[in-house]
């Protein structure tokens, strides 16, 4: 279902916003080439949060092992052994904020 | 005479390997070479073996990740040798000296070719050629060094013969296991 | 409950009067034991390299955040980091969890962190644990990821682009370290804008001596020169060294905690070593902005025939450029490191020529190095028998010749061609090896004479 996850402007340029929603771990959201992109904030790897990495050439980068997730496709270089894909949540604009469908996203 | 390549750029050209007779020349020149080496002949190296025009090169080979921008080595950075004739003949000089005392008693002197290949370089009167090396150094009692490493060299032909125009010397040590470097790799 | 202490340990320094008293200055002797005995190097790896300050990099080689270099302070692998903050930390080189190297590299750029390859341990370039590889960790209820970190050096300062560490939390300031010294090392840090940089890479090799033979050496002994680089000076500059006509009005040796210099004050004398007419030119054309801004002295000490070493084991020659680092590897072995120095400001074929000449002069294969490794190591190794261990070493050459100058700080001695420096070198060691404490270290002999005033 779609959830409110912030105001739109609130979502930083090639940066990674956290954002702590009651119900839900943590979720992380970007904004890249005029795109909103929100995904969990917790690295499918580890556990660590992708919102102390960064983001470069297009790709989420987790600050811990340097795992970086595409955004605008799925591609993943340095992709640690047995590190899943990143989840990326649908997301819609709608009055100046950002939603997302985050039926698949876990459960705090 | 065609123009002579950078220091930097391929020597050989891979896929046209020299015919048996340049192989073998090419061979002899190493052997005497490093026979002329080991007897500390080392005017009759400059004058035999090494063309005016020579540049030699032994990078220090730093250790390096793999996805490293500069890489092992890089010229213009340090350099064990980066030499002209004019350097060259400048150790040369040294060795000449009779008060070049760590030369004195003599170091016994052994350098080992192999894996000798020659190569065409797509360039009128140059041969490209490589080859791997083993330096022993003996002193005194029991002071032994062991280098080892590879080249890849142009040899010009002139009227005596094939004569060393570029040089660039890859040790496989990045700390040197040597307190100096008293010879020619 | 068991619960780990996972904070960095900083040992302390004892002290060890039996080992101060190898150095006898009213003898000006030093008992040969210091160059052989693994007890003597254990207390010095101790007293001196776990507390001095020591040099660990050029500012120009890590000028990135990011971008790192590998090194030793004595045997301790450390690497040294510039941080987001362009500040530099450095850092024990040794993963906290089962102490693999993080770091297996000389040298790189813009690294984004140094994970251990034993358990994919991740730690970013401030040092931070940032995760462990797989969730294991996360689950963990007693694991406090905060408190573990790489091991940071106790402080790190950089004095005109040259860094120093060290492990001791209480050691002074780096420019106390030096002391007055300072006044003589700007010679050579800043003679001109921009003040100075290293070309890449460096010349590393190994040598079997003992680390306090080519330390000396560079401290004050340019007497060896005539002897040891006859071949070399001969190749390069077609006769002898010569120090020339002016020498007895002019040359002198200077000492402060230690760290010694000697210089000829000949202007070129070094610079036209390495071979390269241009260079020496170029030095000569720049001695009028260099008065300007040095003095007199100091315009002549840049490229003059001189050495220097900042104690313990970092040397270098002025003029000739070339830097180094002495590094102990046992009481028998040290790994030299070294580089080439240019200013900033030089013309780029100029920096070139500098490289050049130090490859040709002072590096494993250069004419005038070639020749002293080989006193170095017998020097050390005669020591291998019980009975020469006991005989007496002389280093009483220019006893007497102290001449304290106005201008000039610390123990002044007239003529380079003296053992002054050495003397005080080991007094200095001896001090590192009798006290425990800063206090008693920066008040010892060593330290320049009271009535001094300060340098113009």
């Amino acid at each position: 279902m779609m959830e409110r996850i912030c105001d739109l402007a609130a979502v930083p340029d090639g940066e990674i916003l956290r954002v702590e929603l009651s119900g839900y771990r943590p979720l992380a959201a970007t904004l890249l080439d005029g795109r909103v992109y929100v995904f969990p904030d917790t690295c499918p790897h580890a556990a660590e949060s992708l919102s102390k990495g960064w983001v470069e050439d297009g790709r989420v980068v987790c600050g811990v092992h340097f795992a970086e997730f595409g955004l605008a496709d799925d591609e993943v270089v340095n992709r640690p052994v047995g590190c899943p894909d990143l989840v990326k949540f649908p997301v819609e604009l709608k009055d100046g904020a950002v939603y997302a469908d985050l039926s698949k996203a876990e459960a705090a | 005479m065609s123009a002579l390549p950078a220091i930097t750029e391929p020597f050989a050209l891979e896929d046209r390997p020299a015919g048996a007779d340049v192989q073998a020349e090419v061979e002899r020149f190493y052997y005497r070479e490093a026979r002329l080496l080991d007897a500390e002949r080392y005017q009759d190296w400059l004058d035999h073996c090494v063309d005016r025009d020579i540049h030699y090169w032994m990078p220090d080979m730093d250790t390096r990740r793999r996805d490293d921008p500069r890489g092992t080595y890089a010229h213009g950075e340090a350099a064990y040798f980066d030499d002209s004739y004019a350097e060259l003949s400048t150790r040369v000089k040294r060795f000449a000296q009779p008060s070049a005392w760590a030369d004195n008693p003599a170091t016994r002197h052994l350098h080992l070719i192999s894996n000798v290949e020659a190569y065409e370089t797509g360039r009128s009167g140059l041969v490209a050629a490589f080859c791997a090396w083993m330096n022993v150094r003996n002193r005194n009692e029991t002071d032994q060094d062991v280098l080892h490493g590879r080249r890849e060299d142009v040899l010009r032909r002139s009227d005596s013969g094939l004569k060393l125009v570029r040089r660039r010397v890859f040790t496989v040590q990045n700390v040197l296991l040597t307190k100096n470097l008293n010879t020619f790799l | 409950m068991c619960k780990p202490d996972m904070a960095p340990v900083y040992p302390q320094a004892s002290s060890y009067p039996h080992l101060a008293d190898l150095i006898r200055s009213e003898r000006a002797q030093v008992d040969r034991r210091i160059f052989w005995d693994e007890e003597v190097y254990k207390a010095e790896q101790q007293q001196i390299f776990a507390r001095a300050w020591l040099f660990v990099a050029h500012e120009s080689q890590i000028p990135d955040p990011g971008d790192f270099i590998r090194t030793t302070m004595g045997e301790d692998d450390v690497i040294v980091v510039r941080q987001r903050d362009r500040s530099v930390q450095a850092f024990l080189n040794a993963c906290p969890h089962r102490g693999n190297r993080v770091c297996m590299v000389d040298a790189g750029k813009k690294a984004r962190g140094f994970i251990c390859n034993y358990h994919g341990w991740s730690f970013g370039i401030d040092g931070a644990l940032r995760g462990t590889d797989g969730k294991v960790y996360d689950t963990d209820a007693h694991f406090e990821k905060a408190q573990i970190n790489l091991t940071p050096v106790a402080q790190i300062e950089s004095y005109r682009g040259w860094i120093f560490a060290t492990f001791d939390p209480d050691a002074p300031p780096l420019t106390e370290f030096f002391g007055p010294f300072t006044f003589y090392l700007d010679a050579f840090l800043d003679n001109d804008e921009g003040g100075t940089e290293f070309i890449g890479g460096a010349t590393r090799n190994l040598v079997d001596c003992n680390w306090k033979f080519p330390a000396e050496n560079f401290v004050g002994d340019i007497l060896h020169a005539f002897w040891t680089h006859q071949a070399g000076a001969a190749a390069i500059l077609g006769g002898g060294v010569d120090l020339g006509p002016h020498y007895a009005e002019r040359a002198f040796q200077a000492s402060v905690f230690g760290h010694g210099i000697e210089t000829n004050l000949d202007k070129v004398g070094n610079t036209r070593t390495l071979g390269y007419p241009e260079l020496v030119q170029y030095v000569f054309d720049r001695y009028p902005a260099m008065v300007e801004r040095l003095g007199e002295t100091r315009a002549r000490m840049v490229g003059a025939i001189g050495s220097c070493t900042i104690f313990p084991n970092l040397s270098f020659l002025p003029g000739q450029n070339t830097v180094r680092v002495w590094h102990p590897r046992g009481p028998h072995q040290i790994e030299l490191v070294s580089w080439t120095v240019v200013n900033r400001a030089m013309p780029e074929h100029i920096k070139e020529l500098y490289r050049k000449g130090v490859m040709m002069t002072f590096s494993p294969g250069g004419v005038f190095e070639m020749d002293d490794g080989e006193n170095w190591e017998y020097a050390t190794r005669t020591n291998r028998g019980f009975v020469t261990r006991h005989q007496p070493l002389h280093y009483a050459l220019g006893l007497g010749t102290e001449a304290p100058e106005k201008g000039l700080p610390g123990h002044v001695c007239r003529g380079s061609l003296n053992d002054a420096n050495q003397r005080q070198f080991y007094r200095r060691w001896s001090e590192f090896m009798r006290h425990d404490n800063w206090g008693d270290l920066q008040a010892a002999e060593t330290a320049p004479p009271q009535h001094q005033e300060a340098a113009e």
